[in-house]
């Protein structure tokens, strides 16, 4: 039996792509290059000054994120705030572990503070004076599909609009180890901050409905594990208009379209798939099923389904 | 003539501004006699009293455990160049 459907109403990312604050940008995207870099907006509208000279890259695209959506969807605070990462907070942890091997004696707090996973959660909420249920989902390449499944449950319980999101940053050593362990990914290292509000009712400017979330470690048959997912949800992959990938392509779909080549590579980029699929289907071009199905890391799958609101 | 008391106070100011990343400030924003903790001066707060203890050790090699001695030194960027003065005398 479907789930009842959770609605989109507000979608903010800061990635090497126009993508922030640029609704349709998913109609003028092309591969992301090897030379790009990060496009920032003026942090300075979003974050107070004292705090923002102590945020690391991850922490000010997560909050600035966080905010520009939470305007979108009109809301004062979400119920609940719920976030996805990989590697959490790099930057600072990098700068806390070469000062500790450089530094004899004290050393500066500020960077062992801000360098743990959920830091980016726990500034969304100071910054916004959010009082509620604030968790963190670190899963490798499936912690922003953890921080969704979790995200609606709160939802289904009763919650009536979430902040949810996942946020990646690429430093320069990531690069390095990718060389020595000679693992060439098709596309380059990035970083990326992608955020939603979800709510259990549309207000009337939902981008689109989000109907489930599914994962799984350790898969066998990766077509096998989507056709039961589809099933599960009424329908066949030909009915999927759109699938995201990153890794394998989703066979039988109306077309294919790789999110990895878009955004570039980190553990949570099936963030910005999602809102490249809620763009795509907020801009009304006749695209009723979208599919992401997140294999960055082979033995890893990742599946979102998501639909046109009048679906 | 620039004494070494001058030469010292531009030193912590830099010094200021790089361990709290300040920034929006230069050397020449941060007046000799400007609260450092009151927000009509630089508005710091208790992660950058932290701060500032760690660059004690770091730049001049001065442990300050009392916690008295802090509130005085770090009154302003004149009161923590006679603490440093003090300390290297002592």
């Amino acid at each position: 039996m479907s789930k009842p459907a959770l609605y989109i109403a507000g979608a903010s990312t800061i990635s090497h792509q126009p993508t922030f604050r640029n609704p349709g940008f998913s109609a003028a995207l092309g591969p992301v290059g090897a030379a790009s870099a990060l496009i920032n907006p003026d942090y300075k509208e979003y974050i107070d000054a004292g705090l923002l000279r102590r945020m690391s890259k991850v922490l000010r695209m997560s909050v600035a994120c966080a905010r520009d959506c939470i305007a979108q969807a009109g809301i004062e605070q979400p119920d609940a705030i719920v976030v996805g990462t990989g590697l959490g907070c790099l930057q600072d942890t990098e700068k806390f572990l070469n000062t500790s091997l450089t530094v004899e004696g004290l050393l500066p707090p500020t960077s062992f503070i801000q360098s743990t996973h959920n830091t980016m959660a726990g500034q969304i909420s100071l910054s916004i004076g959010n009082h509620g249920y604030n968790m963190t989902h670190t899963q490798n390449t499936l912690s922003f599909e953890h921080a969704l499944l979790d995200a609606s449950m709160l939802l289904r319980e009763g919650d009536r609009n979430v902040l949810v999101g996942a946020a990646d940053e690429h430093i320069e050593i990531l690069d390095d180890i990718a060389g020595r362990l000679g693992l060439e990914a098709a596309s380059p290292l990035t970083s990326g901050a992608s955020f939603f509000i979800l709510s259990n009712e549309n207000t009337g400017n939902a981008l689109g409905k989000l109907a489930d979330v599914y994962t799984c470690g350790g898969t066998g048959s990766i077509r096998e594990e989507i056709d039961a997912f589809l099933d599960r949800n009424g329908l066949r992959a030909g009915d999927i208009d759109l699938a995201l990938y990153a890794g394998d392509s989703v066979h039988g779909a109306a077309s294919n379209v790789s999110y990895a080549a878009l955004s570039g590579v980190y553990a949570t980029a099936s963030a910005f798939a999602l809102h490249y699929a809620a763009d795509v289907l907020g801009s009304g071009v006749g695209v009723r099923n979208v599919l992401i199905c997140n294999t960055l890391r082979k033995n890893n799958l990742g599946l979102t389904l998501l639909k046109a609101v009048e679906a | 003539m620039i004494t070494s008391m001058d030469s010292l106070k531009e030193d912590l100011k830099k010094q200021i501004i790089e361990q709290l990343n300040l920034e929006d400030l230069t050397v020449a924003d941060i007046a000799d006699d400007a609260l450092l903790f009151n927000d009509q001066g630089l508005g710091l707060d208790s992660i950058d009293a932290l701060e500032l203890i760690v660059l004690l050790e770091k730049y001049h090699g001065i442990q300050l455990t009392n916690p008295e001695e802090g509130k005085e030194a770090f009154k302003s960027v004149n009161t923590m160049a006679e603490y440093i003065r003090k300390r290297k005398e002592a």
